[in-house]
């Protein structure tokens, strides 16, 4: 239930068997079914998620109705609404579940205990929410200067599971644009090689 | 509330079935654990009579539906209890297990009846990361369904140490149509 949690602490801070089996009690594990939603727009985000198996997005919808990934998230990765979770913010973003999954959620009050009662865990969110910043950044630079083609090379080359795993229209949904470009910039690329 | 799962553990025991029917018409996703699944579909048609739109799913293993669950109620007898706690417990961390007692918890403290499980403090040792919330109400240990009196919605009790988890359950309370009062701690 929590392999996949401490594989990625180990990447990053040691924690003692003591450390160990205290970071467990503050989370709460729970599965959820495809679909199936953790929070809606305008509501409270009350967990930071940590996935352990399956696969979760944070997304937008508009008023046409189109919807708009704003993240996918799988095995070893965290999802929330930042806003929400860290400073009692309306949700801005939808988080539901894209396949069947196992998830470890933990609440601001004990994410707050936790980091304060043990160190390491400290360190490991800091240099953690450090490689966030540095991904976004640079995210937000290639959104505004990439064409789609060169965006979608890309993400073939830092997350090619997200590509395979995923159907075509949630790419699109990721990417700004509609699944028919991406079957052509897919077709594009295919006759190049 | 709405959209969170709620497992019932011994559904298919009188005060399980007792609680599924009530909590029928709460819009939450019931997950009736049982063993014994002749009696339980009988249950199941019943409810889906009387209340069409409950989103309930019957369901072999208290450990997955633990595991789904955000509120697991637990409506078993003592002697069953301790081999499903050793087997919920790393799923149930952080989340309001709820305990029904049929002891009659009145407005100044005394316990009447036979414990029939483990009390809520002793509930709380064994789960220590849990929110362990003591429902005590007669009407519900009798095997009623109807909630109201003469005018007045019955009253039910509850005791637990944590304070949202408090607020949780007596949220659930109102909406099956019962009036919830905190009665203190669980201890």
């Amino acid at each position: 239930m929590f392999e996949v949690l401490f594989k990625k602490i180990a990447e990053i801070v040691i924690l003692s068997e003591e450390e160990t089996e205290a970071v467990k009690t503050f989370f709460l594990p729970k599965k959820i079914r495809k679909k199936q939603y953790l929070v809606q727009e305008g509501d409270s985000c009350k967990y930071l998620t940590f996935i352990e198996k399956g696969a979760l997005r944070s997304y937008t919808v508009n008023e046409k109705g189109n919807e708009h990934i704003i993240q996918f998230a799988i095995e070893g990765w965290w999802i929330t609404e930042n806003s929400s979770f860290f400073k009692a913010a309306p949700s801005g973003y939808n988080i539901d579940a894209l396949e069947d999954s196992e998830i470890l959620l933990i609440n601001l009050s004990n994410y707050e205990n936790m980091l304060t009662s043990i160190p390491a865990m400290e360190r490991y969110f800091r240099i953690h929410f450090q490689e966030r910043l540095i991904a976004l950044q640079r995210r937000i630079a290639i959104t505004l200067t990439y064409s789609l083609e060169q965006k979608y090379i890309r993400m073939l080359d830092i997350y090619p599971d997200i590509i395979d795993r995923f159907p075509q229209h949630l790419i699109a949904s990721y990417l700004g644009t509609t699944p028919e470009t991406i079957s052509r910039i897919r077709k594009q690329l295919s006759l190049r090689k | 509330m709405i959209n969170q799962v709620i497992a019932i553990i011994g559904a298919s025991e009188n005060k399980g079935v007792a609680l599924a029917k009530i909590l029928a018409k709460v819009k939450m996703h019931l997950l009736l654990v049982v063993t014994n699944s002749h009696e339980l579909s009988a249950l199941a048609n019943e409810i889906k009579t009387e209340h069409p739109d409950t989103d309930m799913e019957i369901v072999s293993c208290p450990v997955d539906a633990s595991w789904e669950a955000d509120i697991i109620v637990l409506a078993i007898s003592y002697q069953a209890e301790n081999k499903i706690l050793s087997q919920i417990k790393a799923v149930s961390t952080q989340k309001i297990v709820i305990t029904l007692s049929n002891q009659v918890n009145k407005a100044n403290g005394s316990l009447s009846g036979e414990a029939e499980n483990s009390s809520g403090e002793e509930l709380q040792k064994i789960l220590p990361y849990s929110k362990v919330i003591q429902v005590f109400n007669t009407a519900l240990a009798a095997g009623f369904s109807q909630p109201s009196g003469v005018n007045q919605a019955a009253d039910v009790f509850i005791t637990g140490n944590d304070k949202e988890a408090l607020q949780t359950v007596s949220k659930l309370i109102k909406l099956a149509g019962f009036n919830p009062i905190i009665a203190g701690d669980i201890s």
